[in-house]
């Protein structure tokens, strides 16, 4: 063994990485080596140091919404089935292509060409009045992009977005309104209307999605009247199905509101017996700040059977 | 689905008070009854719950690296959620060749390590982060050290410390920061790093030495 060696492992000593008779070997050479000595109390040094650049951990806002965006995108996302593997993926196949800078610089060209023919073959067909089949006042202004005067002329062109207003009606179990019902519960900004969508969807909890959806609000829903009813429309499915219970369990140790986890100590009662929710009502029994709840965990604890 | 695959409640409150150690563990162990493989599995035939619940095991640790490498709140968000969305759609193609950790930590290094590249051509400003509204902040004046406490000065100067720090790692490259990165604030073994960069444990051991001398040189300069 010899100092260069040494030197060029004191990295893997400091961060732990080396192999045990390697670090004897280091440890009983550095005993006798001043110079690779004070090279390991720099390198130690060095490491403290790097703590100074705090790390940043991510705050329960960010996560919360990160998880609340990334769900969203999940309903509309398809997992790519293994056949699709062997199919031609064109998308894929440019990435490869940028790679190749003379085949892109050549595609690149041909599609500048291709664009500036067809906006051209577009343009002169239009007529020179009318430049939007509806008029801005059917519908709301969403925003105005942007505004170009054509120089030396009056004419101006505004490019603008639009929501439109449109309404439909139908029943319960139709397919299209519990769509509108689903999105509703989980996109709108407006709590009355969540509650509203929550409310008539409890009355369907039989269909995979709307105990989806439900779930969704019990945990994720801001109004903690959206997420009572979501509890509620629950109720019936506690028993049979685990991934209730686990969210019903998630409401009773996490929810803010009081409220809505004496809700659930109720519809958790009749699945007492399930070991999360015995260890879950032992730490409200003790450590919740609500008397009312303390005392509540106790009772239905104290209605168990002990167990060894 | 079999009921018993998602029961992923990981209980917040599994260290019940007044329950010995061993009790403790057992009901630890009861309650994350979650198994990744069935959960894949399970995902893998389409079902969203098992994927969501499979995210709910990785979502903090993918956000906090994410974070710590673009420190933006935004940036990290959205390499948070094209990881999963990237996940969820090739979860089909998954093997169990390796963990499903280091399957989606490679997932995320690979974005992470764009969004590196792109940066560095920007030649943004490190201790520059920008939050979900858009404003501009100095992260390392919002991170209070409890170590300096009631001293200013040494707080000052830990701010000062820690600003040349980031500038040093600004000057790595994007493959040596992301190894300094998961071994110094992640903690992660060489090997394991190995694998998520898809190359060998000796490698990463190369680029982690490469990337400490230059960081040594570089504050040395900067003093």
């Amino acid at each position: 063994m010899n100092c260069e060696w040494v030197k060029a492992s004191l990295i893997e000593y400091v961060y732990d990485e080396m192999a045990d008779d390697a670090r004897h070997e280091l440890e009983r050479h550095v005993e006798r080596c001043s110079e690779c000595g004070e090279e390991l109390q720099a390198t130690r040094r060095w490491h403290q140091q790097m703590a100074a650049r705090p790390s940043m951990e991510p705050t329960p806002n960010l996560l919360a919404a990160s998880r609340m965006r990334l769900q969203e995108s999940l309903e509309h996302a398809e997992q790519v089935a293994g056949w699709q593997r062997w199919v031609f993926d064109p998308g894929a196949w440019l990435r490869q292509v940028r790679y190749s800078p003379a085949l892109a610089a050549a595609i690149l060209m041909a599609g500048f060409a291709a664009g500036i023919m067809t906006t051209y073959g577009i343009t002169s067909r239009r007529s020179p009045g009318l430049n939007s089949a509806v008029s801005p006042s059917e519908a709301t202004i969403a925003g105005i992009r942007t505004i170009t005067q054509e120089p030396g002329s009056e004419r101006v062109e505004i490019r603008y977005d639009r929501t439109l207003t449109e309404s439909t009606e139908g029943r319960l179990d139709d397919p299209r309104i519990q769509e509108l019902l689903l999105y509703a519960a989980r996109n709108n900004s407006n709590s009355g209307l969540r509650l509203d969508s929550i409310d008539l969807l409890r009355q369907k909890p039989e269909d995979d999605r709307v105990r989806e959806a439900l779930m969704y609000a019990l945990r994720y829903d801001q109004n903690p009247g959206v997420r009572l009813k979501a509890l509620d429309g629950l109720r019936a499915y506690v028993r049979g199905d685990i991934r209730v219970r686990d969210a019903v369990l998630e409401a009773l140790v996490n929810d803010p509101n009081a409220g809505v986890r004496t809700e659930a100590i109720r519809i958790l009662q009749e699945v007492r017996a399930d070991a999360s929710v015995r260890v879950a009502l032992e730490q409200l029994a003790t450590s919740d700040q609500s008397h009312y709840i303390r005392s509540e965990s106790r009772r239905v604890l104290n209605s168990l059977p002990e167990i060894d | 689905m079999p009921a018993e695959i998602l029961t992923g409640w990981h209980a917040a409150g599994s260290s019940s008070s007044g329950t010995g150690l061993a009790q403790e563990h057992m009901v630890s162990h009861s309650l994350s009854r979650v198994d990744d493989s069935a959960l894949i599995r399970e995902a893998q035939r389409g079902n969203r719950a098992a994927f969501e619940e499979l995210v709910r095991q990785y979502d903090q640790a993918v956000l906090r690296l994410a974070l710590n490498l673009t420190r933006s709140e935004q940036d990290a968000q959205d390499i948070f959620q094209e990881a999963f969305l990237k996940a969820y759609r090739n979860v089909g193609n998954f093997r169990f060749e390796c963990s499903f950790y280091t399957w989606i930590y490679r997932i995320v290094v690979n974005l992470c390590l764009d969004h590196l590249r792109k940066k560095k051509v920007r030649k943004e400003n490190s201790a520059v982060a920008v939050d979900e509204n858009g404003a501009e902040h100095n992260l390392l004046d919002q991170v209070a050290d409890p170590r300096a406490g009631a001293n200013p000065e040494r707080d000052l100067l830990r701010r000062e410390l820690g600003a040349r720090i980031a500038g040093a790692l600004e000057r790595l490259t994007p493959r040596e920061r992301m190894v300094f990165e998961l071994k110094h604030y992640h903690g992660l073994k060489l090997r394991t790093i190995g694998e998520m960069l898809e190359t060998t444990e000796d490698t990463a051991k190369n680029t982690l030495f490469r990337a400490t001398q230059k960081l040594r040189g570089t504050l040395a300069e900067m003093r």
